[in-house]
This record gives structure tokens, C-alpha cells and sequence, in this order.
């Protein structure tokens, strides 16, 4: 009940008053900025002072460069790196004034018309918002011990938790974009599942609270404790309204003995347009640590939108007989660019871990597939099978197979496969001859090359991301 | 971190006499080397092999090379006729055709200077511009088929030591020819050192080249060469890498497949042991419709042993009905073997069929098991397997005599297990 109340409280914090909205951060990156941002979270000294240890160690370093996708230089110190809620008044009033394209695509899915406002950013009346929703959900997991909350609450009300974890997958010391984010993030999700507890239902950003303006740097943390399962959905099928053009999110995963993690994310964001102009850059760190005996991390994603996706949800399985497990869709039209895949780290004996990872390409889009697996010289009796499968359609697009694959166990297996090919003329002939259209038809047939992944998504999720692979591919074909 | 490997510009005045452009062209690509050293993992194309702490860590310097001595008796391969040329150290000695027309065959020592001095990304090459100083030109007239075989025998000399050789060659197989070359490598130093290789093929229309790349025995070397071909309309290109035997050996083949129906293939059985590092490195250009690439790498590795395949395969936007095709596989046999793998695929055509596979594990317990219970050691069950698992890329090779021939030089090596 205690915690219930916390959250009323926040509630009113983060809601659309007037005092919030008239603060403004300091622009550009800089000791300030970052000092701003945590004493607007009203942030403890111990949790400035790891940001600032972060900043520093960000000047010393360099943008990455090698991977397929180039973009054009972003200059950090145009970037403003605490936004407040957008006011009212600035959001389009009525779904009369959101783009016709994007209901159309709201339309397909089946989403409901309050639903639709949300996402398309119209300013929404207090009671149409999903709080009550979200406060039942609450109650049921306060009852279980389980922790579900913002990271800037977590970092006021359970910082034990927050000291020993953060960090501990991902490190300050990362590459560049991991690093940033450390410095700067503004907002995200901390789960904490006590032991031996089963978590009754699929948590998800949605049902959070002030979920919607998180902002560009995320923070993810998600612990699950001895013996625990939990499944956590991030994104959301609908394509997103979104400002800020940079995305730069850390996702932590921290999985204990006999503990079982999934982690589901279907990405839709704006990819720009037709010309390639525009959409969000979604240059994300994801990374979870099977720590325990028998533990298991699985990432499930379906990322259709951005104009550049480059991240790679990665596995340490450093407990004895963990499991990690990567499925993935990357679907590319236009102009987008992808550059995604895993990286399985294998430390722990008998550790397992199994990659399935389909790319579509359409347009003059880029889909790159770039993976690791990294078997140590203790991991004996390790096993991975890994499985990538590309498909293009059109000659202006390509798809590209990067695997890295280093085996320094002699009693472990490591397996890849690897395939590229185009929609079968036969099979689409087919289906038009039973009166399925073009995109039906193509609609149908990736569907089915897909199936093995879209299988692992929540019941909720798959029937949605069947919809949304269908609509991205929308024109690509005929 | 290890300072960068330095030569000294002295080394060039070591080369013949050289005119002032050719001596300037030379110093420029040393200067470039300098700058770089020697390729380390930083580099993609070097990441698993990391020769600059390979180097460093083998030698303390480097010297260009004078021949002084002959080389001991050379024992010619007897098992089958063939034709021979005869390379000291990387320098052409003698040539003996006794079953061609002479007349088709160009033979001379490779002295073109007409490097270029561009800052190459792999430092060995900027090296090899400003040092080289021997290699190998052969050039086949077109509509000529050579009846044998060519081998190359060559031998490395017992006072090499600390050394860095560099050379060039170049092969040119004009229109309808064909031609088999067994490349054979014979070191008798014992001692360390470095041979770095430029290779240029030039396969014109309907030309066939095949080669075999074998090494005699083991041996301390350090060897790296770099083959850069490009390939006419319906030419075909099959090389057979069995390489292993040097301390450390790179075979970096990349091939532009330029003309229509091309077919080329490069196939490997690899027995790396103690303490020994190989690699093969391919990249395959698809630029025009209707090629076809084959490649099939095969890898044991014993104790300390490190093996590596990089493989690419580019198919261009154009390069519809492109076939290619990609397997490295490797078994381990020790606890502290190594096998790194990188099967890459980078298409922009639509209508192709491109696959590639890795795998790498122990030999199957089952099938150990199986001959035990038929009583065979362990020992023998494995090296029946070993042999068994490699004997699939020489069961390709279709002269018999040829293919009895590195049966047993690969069977020798597995003995050694």
C-alpha cells in the first residue's frame, strides 16, 4: 500500500504543470548539464558522482566507427540533455491534425481511438490516461515483493540495489554511446524480482507511469533474483511520435541463480521518409549477465523502424549450464539502415546459447547482421547454434552476414548457418492465383520466414508484430 | 603496447641498383610502412592474427637477404612427371619444359618497379613495394594447354636467419589456356624468418589455372602472401590450399570475378599443430552476373595451435544469379586449440544463392567409441577420423597420382599427432 501512495505522489510530480515546464537545461554536454540533470532528479552524491566519473571518462573517447551504416557527425553539444514534458499547447489538439499516413497505420493495427491519441502525442485529459490501469498492476506486484519502477525512484528508494547493479554489466568504462548514456541518462525502468518469485504477468514501459516521455537516454535495470522468472516488454507496435533524434539507451539484465529473464522489444520508430530524410537513430546497449547456476537470458526483438538501427543484445553466460537465446527480426525499407545482432559470451561450463536471426530488406535499405560468439578456454562442454537468414527484395537493397566465431574449447560445438535469398516467384504465384494480393501475399509468405521468432514473442505482442511486418513492407513489392 | 617495427631505409641501397623514380617510389612506400608497422588486431582484416606482437615477439631485427649459399640436395618429387621451376629464396634459379612447346611459355624473373604508393591499408604491402627485389613472371600464349603439370620448388636456404624476404610475382594465362601448378615449399633453415609475398593472377577468357599450395616439412618460418586475381568471362580458378607445416602462414586470396560464368574455388585441409598459426583469408568479388564461388575450409588443430578463416563474399547490385558458397569447418583436439572463424556475406543483388556454414568442435565421441569397440586406440580412432575429415577436400583433386601424393605428405602430419 506504501508504495502505492509513492507513486500517486510522482504522479504529480511529473505531470503537466506549469513549473516544469518553464525549466530549462543548459545546452550542450558539459559538467553542468550533468549536474543540472541530477539535481533535477534530486539524485543522491554518490549517483552524481558516477556520472561525472562517466563524463570523464567520455572525453577520452571516440565515436565508433566500423559499423555499416554511416551518419552524419552528431554534434553533442547541440543536443539538450534534459527536456521537460512537452506543454499542452504545443501538441497537436486533435487527431484531425496528425498526420493522415500515421492513422492510416493506426487504423491497420486496430488500435483504439484513445490509444491513438496517446501515441500520436495529442494532448491527453488526465482521465483518459492509463493510471488507473497501471495502479491495479501495481497493487498485485507490491503483493509478490516485486519491484517495478522508474530508476530515478530506484535511485531514492532502493539504492543498495541500484549501487550493486548499475553498472556492474554494462560499465562506465563501455564504448562511447554506453558511456554517454551513464553521464547523462534521464529516465527508465528498474525491475527487482525477490527470490523464488514467478512474476505474474508481462511487465511493460507501457503500463508505467510517465512512460511515455523518458526521454533519449534510457536506463533499463532489470534483477532477477534466485529462482525468479520474469518477462519484460519494451516499445510498442505503433510507430512512436518522438522529438529527439538520437537514441541512446542502456539496458542492463542481471539474472541469478535459476533465475529466467526475457526480454521482449518490438521497435517501431519513425525511419524517416521515403527519401531517407529524417527518423530516429536508435544506437542502443543491451546486455544481460546469466551470473547464477542454470540462469537464462532471452532477447527477443522486431525492429522495423528507425532509419538506423545498430545494437547488439548480448549474453555473458558466465554462470555453469546458462542459457542465452537472441531471436531476431530486423526489417529495413527505404532508406533504413540496420546493423544489429549478438554477442555470446560463453565463460560458464555447459553453457548454451542459440541465435536466430531474420533481416529483411526492402527499397534501398541496408540489414547487416553482425554477431559473436566467443567460447572461453573454460567453457568446456558449450554448445551455440547460430542461424541467420536474409532476404532481399529488389537489387537496390542489401543484406550482409558479419559473424565473428572463436572457439577456445576443445569439447565445445559451435554451429552457423547462414542463407540469402529472394521471395520465391512460385510461392507468391501461388498465392495470388488463390486471390491473396501482391502484399498479401508477400505479407503471408514473411510472416512464415519469420515464424520461428515471432513464435517467442508474448501472446499479446505476436499478433500485433504479424500485423506490423506485413504494413512495413507495405509497396516494397509489385 | 609494442613500439612499431621499424626498417631501415639502408635496406633499400641492399636492392640492385636503382634509378632515382624507382629509389624514391620505394622510399615513399618504406616511410608508409614505418608510419604503421606491422598489421595489428586493430585492424578488422587482422584481428585474429595479430602479426605485430607475433613479430615482435620472434624477432629483435630484420635484415633484407643476400643469397650466399646453395641450397642442399633438393628432393624432386618423383611420383609423377611434371615440368619445374626452381626459386631460391624467392629468386628464380632454373626452368626445365620438357613436355611443352617453349615457344608458349614466357618465363622470367618479375622486375616491374612500377609500384604505386598509396597508403595501403595492410602495411605488408607498402613493405613489399619498397623491398621487393625477386619473384616469378609466367605468361601462357592463348589456345595453349600445358600437357603437365608445373612445380615450383621453393627452396628456402639453411642460412636464412632474422631475415625478411619480399617478392612479387605474376601469372598470365592468355585466352583457351590452361595450366596446374603445384606450388612446393621447401625450407631447409631452421632458423626464423619472415617471406612476404604480392601474388597477381590474370585468368583471361576461358582460361584455367589450377593450384595446389603444399609445404614439405615443418619449419620455423613466417610466411604471408597475398593473391590478387581477376578473372575473364567463363574462366575457372581452383586452388588447393595444404599449407601447413610453418610456424606461421596467412594466405590472403581475393579474387574479382569480372566476366560472365566464371567459377572459382578455393578449397583447404589444414593440419595446424603445436604452436603453429594459420590462416586463410578469402575475399570474392562478384561483379557480373551468372559466377559461381565455391569454398570449403577445412581445419584441424592440435595443441596450441591456432587457426583462423576470414571469408567474404561480395555480390555486387548487378550480380544476379550469383551461386556462391561458404563452409569452413574445424575440429579441435587439444584443450588449448584455437579456431576463430568470420564467414562473411555482403550482397546488394536480389536473384542470388548465397550460403555460407561454420563449425567448430571435438571429433564425435560416438565414432571414437565406435572404432574402440572394433579395437582401435584412441589414438588410432582419432587419427582415422582426422584423416578421414581432411581426405574429403583431397578426394577433389582429380589427377591420381597428385592426389596419392598429399595423401601421404597430409597422413605424415597427422602422424606427428
Amino acid at each position: 500500500m506504501k508504495n502505492q501512495n509513492i507513486n500517486t505522489n510522482q504522479d504529480y510530480k511529473y505531470g503537466f504543470t506549469t513549473d516544469i515546464e518553464s525549466v530549462k537545461a543548459p545546452k550542450g554536454l558539459s559538467e553542468k548539464s550533468i549536474k543540472f540533470i541530477s539535481k533535477m532528479k534530486k539524485e543522491p552524491d554518490w549517483m552524481l558522482k558516477w556520472r561525472l566519473k562517466a563524463f570523464e571518462r567520455l572525453k577520452n573517447l571516440k565515436e565508433p566507427d566500423w559499423q555499416k551504416p554511416k551518419y552524419p557527425k552528431i554534434d553533442y553539444q547541440d543536443l539538450y540533455y534534459y527536456s521537460a514534458p512537452k506543454s499542452a499547447s504545443e501538441k497537436p489538439k486533435s487527431l484531425d491534425e496528425v498526420d493522415p499516413k500515421l492513422l492510416e497505420t493506426y487504423k491497420k493495427l486496430g488500435i483504439p481511438l484513445q490509444e491513438q491519441k496517446k501515441l500520436s502525442g495529442v494532448a491527453v485529459d488526465a482521465v483518459f490516461d492509463s493510471v488507473s490501469v497501471a495502479t491495479t498492476y501495481k497493487e498485485e506486484l507490491t503483493k509478490k515483493g516485486i519491484i517495478f519502477c522508474s530508476i530515478s525512484e530506484a535511485i531514492q528508494k532502493h539504492p543498495d540495489l541500484v549501487k550493486k547493479y548499475l553498472g556492474s554489466v554494462i560499465p562506465i568504462t563501455d564504448h562511447y554511446f554506453a558511456t554517454l548514456n551513464s553521464a547523462v541518462f534521464t529516465d527508465g525502468s528498474f525491475v527487482y524480482i525477490p527470490p523464488n518469485v514467478k512474476c505474474p504477468m508481462e511487465l511493460s514501459t507501457y503500463f508505467r507511469i510517465n512512460a511515455s516521455d523518458t526521454g533519449q537516454f534510457e536506463r533499463t535495470l532489470i534483477i532477477a533474483d534466485k529462482g525468479s522468472y520474469v518477462s519484460y516488454l519494451e516499445g510498442c507496435t505503433a510507430p512512436m511520435r518522438d522529438e529527439n533524434q538520437l537514441h541512446a539507451a542502456n539496458v542492463e539484465l542481471v539474472a541469478l541463480d535459476d533465475a529466467e529473464i526475457k526480454y521482449s522489444t518490438v521497435q517501431n520508430w519513425y525511419p524517416g521518409d521515403k527519401d531517407g530524410k529524417g527518423g530516429i537513430y536508435n544506437f542502443v546497449t543491451k546486455r544481460g549477465a546469466c551470473r547464477g547456476k542454470n540462469s537464462k537470458i532471452s532477447w527477443t526483438q522486431v525492429e522495423t523502424g528507425s532509419a538506423i538501427t545498430w545494437k547488439y543484445p548480448s549474453c555473458i553466460l558466465q554462470g555453469d549450464n546458462s542459457v542465452g537465446e537472441f531471436y531476431s527480426i530486423a526489417i529495413t525499407n527505404n532508406h533504413q539502415k540496420a546493423d544489429t545482432g549478438t554477442k555470446m559470451i560463453h565463460l560458464g561450463k555447459n553453457t548454451r546459447s542459440k541465435i536466430i536471426s531474420k533481416g529483411i530488406s526492402a527499397g534501398q535499405a541496408d540489414n547487416t547482421y553482425r554477431g559473436l560468439v566467443d567460447i572461453s578456454r573454460k567453457a568446456s562442454n558449450s554448445r551455440n547454434y547460430t542461424q541467420c537468414d536474409s532476404l532481399l527484395m529488389g537489387n537496390k537493397c542489401g543484406a550482409h552476414t558479419v559473424p565473428y566465431i572463436k572457439n577456445k574449447n576443445f569439447s565445445s560445438t559451435v554451429e552457423h548457418e547462414a542463407t540469402t535469398s529472394k521471395i520465391n516467384e512460385e510461392q507468391l504465384y501461388y498465392c495470388n492465383q488463390r486471390g491473396l494480393n501482391q502484399e498479401e501475399a508477400v505479407s503471408l509468405i514473411v510472416n512464415g520466414f519469420c515464424k520461428e521468432v515471432l513464435q517467442q514473442l508474448p501472446m499479446e505482442f505476436a499478433v500485433e508484430a504479424q500485423k506490423l511486418v506485413g504494413i512495413s513492407l507495405e509497396g516494397s513489392v509489385g | 603496447m609494442n613500439e612499431n617495427f621499424k626498417i631501415s631505409s639502408s635496406e633499400i641501397k641492399k636492392i640492385k641498383p636503382l634509378n632515382q623514380k624507382e629509389k624514391k617510389i620505394r622510399l615513399e612506400n618504406l616511410k608508409l610502412f614505418n608510419q604503421q608497422g606491422f598489421p595489428s588486431r586493430n585492424q578488422e582484416d587482422w584481428k585474429f592474427s595479430d602479426i605485430n606482437q607475433i613479430f615482435s615477439k620472434n624477432f629483435k631485427n630484420l635484415e633484407s637477404f643476400k643469397n650466399k649459399i646453395k641450397p642442399k640436395s633438393i628432393n624432386f618429387i618423383k611420383e609423377f612427371d611434371h615440368n619445374h621451376i626452381l626459386m631460391v629464396n624467392g629468386k628464380l634459379e632454373n626452368s626445365e619444359f620438357k613436355f611443352e612447346d617453349k615457344s608458349k611459355i614466357k618465363i622470367k624473373s618479375y622486375n616491374d618497379s612500377n609500384f604505386s604508393i598509396n597508403n595501403e591499408e595492410n602495411s605488408l604491402i607498402n613493405l613489399n613495394n619498397a623491398l621487393s627485389n625477386n619473384g616469378l613472371f609466367l605468361e601462357v600464349a592463348n589456345n595453349y594447354r600445358l600437357e603437365k603439370a608445373i612445380i615450383i620448388y621453393n627452396v628456402f636456404t639453411d642460412d636464412l636467419k632474422d631475415n625478411l624476404l619480399n617478392n612479387k610475382n605474376k601469372i598470365i594465362l592468355g585466352k583457351n589456356s590452361e595450366l596446374h601448378i603445384v606450388e612446393y615449399n621447401i625450407n631447409q633453415s631452421k632458423n626464423k624468418f619472415i617471406y612476404n609475398t604480392i601474388e597477381n593472377i590474370i585468368l583471361n577468357e576461358n582460361a584455367s589455372l589450377k593450384t595446389i599450395n603444399l609445404q614439405a616439412n615443418q619449419n620455423e618460418g613466417f610466411f604471408y602472401k597475398f593473391s590478387k586475381g581477376k578473372m575473364k568471362s567463363n574462366s575457372y580458378y581452383s586452388s588447393f590450399i595444404f599449407s601447413s607445416g610453418p610456424k606461421f602462414n596467412k594466405i590472403d586470396a581475393e579474387f574479382d570475378l569480372e566476366g560472365e560464368n566464371c567459377d572459382c574455388n578455393i578449397k583447404s585441409a589444414l593440419f595446424i599443430d603445436k604452436g603453429k598459426h594459420q590462416e586463410i583469408k578469402t575475399k570474392i568479388n562478384h561483379l557480373v552476373p551468372n559466377c559461381k564461388s565455391y569454398q570449403k575450409i577445412k581445419s584441424v588443430v592440435d595443441a596450441e595451435g591456432k587457426g583462423v578463416y576470414q571469408g567474404k563474399i561480395y555480390v555486387k547490385d548487378i550480380a544476379q544469379k550469383t551461386n556462391a558458397y561458404q563452409l569452413s569447418k574445424a575440429l579441435l583436439l587439444s584443450e588449448n586449440s584455437e579456431f576463430n572463424s568470420k564467414p562473411e556475406l555482403e550482397i546488394y543483388a536480389d536473384d542470388v544463392k548465397c550460403s555460407h556454414g561454420s563449425t567448430s568442435g571435438s571429433v564425435d565421441e560416438n565414432s571414437i567409441h565406435y572404432l574402440m569397440t572394433r579395437g582401435l586406440s584412441k589414438k588410432q580412432a582419432v587419427q582415422l577420423l582426422v584423416n578421414g575429415f581432411l581426405n574429403e577436400i583431397i578426394g577433389d583433386i582429380k589427377s591420381n597420382s597428385v592426389k596419392k601424393f598429399i595423401e601421404n605428405k597430409i597422413e605424415i602430419q597427422i602422424h606427428g599427432y
